[in-house]
C-alpha cells in the first residue's frame, strides 16, 4: 500500500511519514501543493493525506484538479478548520475523509486503514485468505493458529495482494505500490520477496500466472509443501 | 426631568412652518381688523358729519331768533329720548346763553371731547369716544365755529356705537373663522410638504433597514442630489464593514492554522514517547487545544456581532451536511433523511447556519440506531410585524435522553457520556450560536423514539 502525504509543515509532515511506515506503508512526501498535486497525478497511491492549507497551491484546488483529471483515490483531509462549512467543502471537493487538526496520530491512522479497506470493498480490519490472516491494524500476520514474522516489504507485499484478492496484479503494479519513489525499483526483487513469504506462510495462496502477474486465490486452499 | 428625545426632522419642519404662518396669518388677522375698524369708524364719522354740517349751517344762518329747534334734522332718532342719536349746542362766548340740545338727551349733557384731551383736526374739529347719557359708549364728534353776531359754539353729535361695535365684531367673527381655515390648510399643506419633501429620507431609511435585515446588499435606487452622497457614503461604510469582518475571519482562520499545527507537532512527539514529561505534555496539549477552540468560537462570535445583514439559503445547507453526513456514514449506518418543505432564508452567517446543523447531526449521527431525520418548518411571525422563523429538527431513534439530563448536555464541555468520542463543545457550540442569533435551541422526544435536537432561527 503506498500512500502520498501532502502537508508544508515539516515536523507534521515528518511525524506522520513515520507514523505510516511504521504501520506498514510506503510513503511518499510532498511540502507544497504544487509537487503534492504533480506525485498525486502520476503515481498511482492507495491513499492521501492532504493538507487544505498549502503553499503554492490550496489543497482543495489539488483536491478537485485530481478529481476533475479522474483520479480515484482515497483522499483524507487533513486541516486546521475544522468547522462544519469547512468540511462540507472539502467533502463537495471530493474528499472521503476529514481529520482537524490537532490530531492524534492513531486517528489518521484508523481513518487512512478504514479508507483503504473501503476502496478496496472490505468491510473489516481483518482480511482473510483461506488459512492466512491479516489484521491491518495491529500488522498482525496468522496463518491458522501461527503467528507469522514479516518485514515491512513482506507485510507491504502481502497486504496489497489481500486487499486485491482474487485480482490479477502485475509486477509493475506491485512495485508502484510498494515502494515509495525513492527506493530502487528492481522488478526482480518483487519475486524474490514472494518466494520468501511463500517460504514464510507455508501455504501456496500466491498463485503465480504466467506472463501477467500474481493473483490471491481466496478459494485455493493452499496445500502444505 | 426626563430627557426628551430630538425631534424628528419632519416634526421640525412641520412646527417651524406652522409657528410661521400662524405668526403671519395672526398679524395679517390683527391689521385687517384694525383697518376694517378705521373705515367703520370712518363711514360712521361720515353719517355723524352730515348732521354735524346740517346744525352748522343752521346756526351760522343769522337772524334766527323765531327758530327754537336749530337741529331739524328729520330724523326721528334725535327726538326719543335716550334713543342713542344726540346733538347739542353749546354758546362759548355767551353764558348766558342757554345750552340747547336734541330731545334724545333729555336733561342730560354731552361730555366735552376737548375735555378729555382729544386733539382737534382740521377746523377745530374733534372726534372720539365717550360714555352718553344712558351710559352706553357713543362716537362723539364736535366743531367750534364761530358766527358774527352770537360768538362761538360748540357742535356736538354723536350716536351709540353698539351699532358699530356689533358690524365690527361680526366682521372680527368672519375673519377669525376664515383665517382659522387658511392656517387649517397650511397646516394640512404643510403635513403633504414635508411628507413629500421627506420621501425620499423615508426610502432611503427602508433601504437600509432592507439591509440591515438582509433582504439587500447595498442601497438602490435614484436619490436626490442631496442625499446621493449620503447614499454613497453608506454603501462604502456596508462594504467596507463587510471587508472587515472578512479580515477578522480570515485572520481567526489563520490564527488557527497557525497554532493547530505546532500543537499537532508538540502532541505526537509526546505520544511517540513513553516518560513522564511526555504524558504531562500530551495532557496540557490537549487542555490547550480547548482553549483555543474555545477562544477562536470567541473570536468568531466577535467578528460575528459586526456582521451587517447577512442571509443563507437554508436547503443548500442543509443539503451539502447531509450529503457530507453521508459520505461520513458510507456505510449507511445511521441513514440521514430530509424532510423539507420550505425553502426559507436565515438571518445569518451560512458558516454558522452549517456548524449549529453540522454539531446537531453529529451528535444525532453517534446515538442513532439506524435512522436520522432533518425536518424544516417555517413559523410565520405574530401578526403586527412579528418576525419570522425558521425551525429545523434533528430526530434520531437512539437512546434519547431523559429530561432532567437535557440541560446538562447543552453546557460547554459536559459529555453525558464519556464513551463516545467528541470534545463535549457540541452541543454548547449550538446553544452559544442560536443565542447569538436569537434563536432557541431545545431538545425534546422525537418522532423516530430518540432525541429531538429543535432549532428555531429567525428568517429573513
Amino acid at each position: 500500500m503506498r500512500l502520498l502525504v501532502v502537508e508544508d509543515d515539516k515536523d507534521i509532515n515528518r511525524q506522520l511519514v513515520n507514523a505510516l511506515e511504521q504501520a506498514g506503508y510506503a510513503v511518499d512526501h510532498a511540502h507544497d501543493g504544487e509537487e503534492g498535486w504533480f506525485l498525486g497525478d502520476t503515481e498511482p497511491y492507495d491513499a492521501v493525506v492532504l493538507d487544505i492549507g498549502l503553499p503554492k497551491k490550496d489543497g482543495l484546488t489539488v483536491l478537485e484538479e485530481w478529481r476533475s483529471a479522474g483520479r480515484t483515490m482515497p483522499v483524507l483531509i487533513l486541516t486546521a478548520r475544522d468547522r462544519w462549512s469547512d468540511k462540507v467543502q472539502g467533502f463537495d471537493a471530493g474528499a472521503d475523509d476529514y481529520v482537524a487538526k490537532p490530531f492524534h496520530m492513531e486517528e489518521v491512522l484508523a481513518r487512512v486503514r478504514a479508507l483503504l479497506r473501503r476502496a478496496t470493498g472490505h468491510s473489516t480490519n481483518e482480511l482473510t485468505c483461506g488459512p492466512v490472516r491479516l489484521d491491518t491494524k495491529s500488522g498482525r500476520v496468522v496463518v491458522g493458529a501461527q503467528a507469522v514474522k514479516l518485514t515491512s516489504h513482506e507485510y507491504r507485499l502481502l497486504a496489497y495482494m489481500m486487499h486485491h484478492m482474487g485480482r490479477v496484479v502485475s509486477r509493475t503494479e506491485l512495485v508502484e505500490h510498494l515502494y515509495d519513489q525513492d527506493f530502487d525499483r528492481d522488478s526482480n526483487t518483487v519475486e524474490v520477496f514472494v518466494g520468501r513469504l511463500r517460504k514464510k506462510l507455508g501455504v501456496d495462496v500466491i498463485e503465480t500466472v504466467r506472463g501477467l502477474g500474481y493473483r490471491l486465490d481466496p478459494a485455493a486452499e493452499g496445500l502444505s509443501k | 426631568m426626563t430627557a426628551r428625545a430630538p425631534r424628528s426632522l419632519a416634526q421640525r419642519l412641520f412646527a417651524s412652518a406652522a409657528l410661521w404662518s400662524l405668526s403671519i396669518l395672526l398679524v395679517a388677522g390683527l391689521i385687517l381688523s384694525a383697518i376694517y375698524r378705521r373705515s367703520a369708524e370712518n363711514a360712521f364719522d361720515e353719517r355723524l358729519g352730515v348732521y354735524l354740517r346740517a346744525i352748522v349751517a343752521d346756526v351760522a344762518t343769522p337772524g334766527e331768533d323765531t327758530r327754537t329747534e336749530p337741529g331739524q334734522l328729520g330724523d326721528p332718532q334725535f327726538e326719543l329720548s335716550l334713543s342713542g342719536w344726540y346733538w347739542q349746542i353749546t354758546p362759548l362766548s355767551q353764558q348766558t346763553k342757554k345750552v340747547k340740545a336734541s330731545r334724545s338727551l333729555f336733561a342730560s349733557r354731552l361730555p366735552l371731547l376737548a375735555d378729555q384731551g382729544v386733539k382737534a383736526e382740521l377746523g377745530e374739529y374733534r372726534r372720539g369716544y365717550a360714555q352718553g347719557p344712558d351710559g352706553r359708549s357713543v362716537r362723539l364728534i364736535e366743531r367750534v365755529i364761530e358766527t358774527d353776531e352770537e360768538g362761538k359754539f360748540l357742535i356736538q353729535v354723536a350716536a351709540a356705537i353698539n351699532q358699530l361695535e356689533s358690524d365690527i365684531r361680526r366682521f372680527e367673527y368672519s375673519l377669525a373663522a376664515t383665517f382659522l381655515l387658511l392656517a387649517l390648510a397650511l397646516v394640512g399643506s404643510t403635513v403633504a410638504q414635508v411628507r413629500f419633501g421627506l420621501s425620499p429620507l423615508r426610502r432611503l431609511q427602508g433601504e437600509v433597514s432592507a439591509i440591515r435585515r438582509g433582504e439587500g446588499d447595498r442601497i438602490e435606487g435614484e436619490f436626490p442630489p442631496d442625499l446621493a452622497p449620503l447614499a454613497g457614503e453608506l454603501n462604502l461604510l456596508i462594504s467596507s464593514n463587510r471587508e472587515i469582518v472578512e479580515r477578522a475571519r480570515t485572520q481567526v482562520g489563520n490564527l488557527a492554522h497557525a497554532l493547530k499545527t505546532p500543537l499537532s507537532v508538540i502532541a505526537n512527539e509526546a505520544q511517540s514517547e513513553q516518560s513522564p514529561l511526555a504524558d504531562k505534555v500530551s495532557e496540557q496539549a490537549q487542555v490547550m487545544r480547548d482553549q483555543v477552540n474555545y477562544y477562536l468560537d470567541k473570536a468568531r462570535a466577535a467578528a460575528r456581532s459586526n456582521m451587517v445583514g447577512a442571509t443563507t439559503e437554508v436547503v443548500p445547507a442543509i443539503e451539502g451536511l447531509v450529503r457530507t453526513f453521508q459520505k461520513i456514514h458510507r456505510d449507511g449506518v445511521p441513514e440521514f433523511e430530509m424532510d423539507l418543505t420550505c425553502a426559507p432564508r436565515f438571518r445569518g452567517e451560512e458558516q454558522d447556519f452549517q456548524e449549529m446543523l453540522g454539531n446537531l447531526l453529529d451528535n444525532a449521527g453517534k446515538w442513532a440506531a439506524a435512522r436520522v431525520l432533518v425536518t424544516l418548518h417555517q413559523e410565520p411571525g405574530f401578526v403586527g410585524g412579528g418576525q419570522d422563523f425558521l425551525v429545523l429538527s434533528v430526530d434520531d431513534d437512539g437512546p434519547g435522553l431523559p429530561p432532567d439530563l437535557r440541560e446538562q448536555a447543552v453546557k460547554r464541555g459536559r459529555r453525558l457520556d464519556e464513551t463516545k468520542p467528541g470534545s463535549g463543545l457540541g452541543l454548547s457550540i449550538v446553544a452559544d450560536l442560536a443565542a447569538v442569533y436569537a434563536g432557541e435551541f431545545t431538545l425534546e422526544d422525537g418522532i423516530l423514539g430518540g432525541l429531538r435536537a429543535r432549532l428555531r432561527l429567525p428568517a429573513a
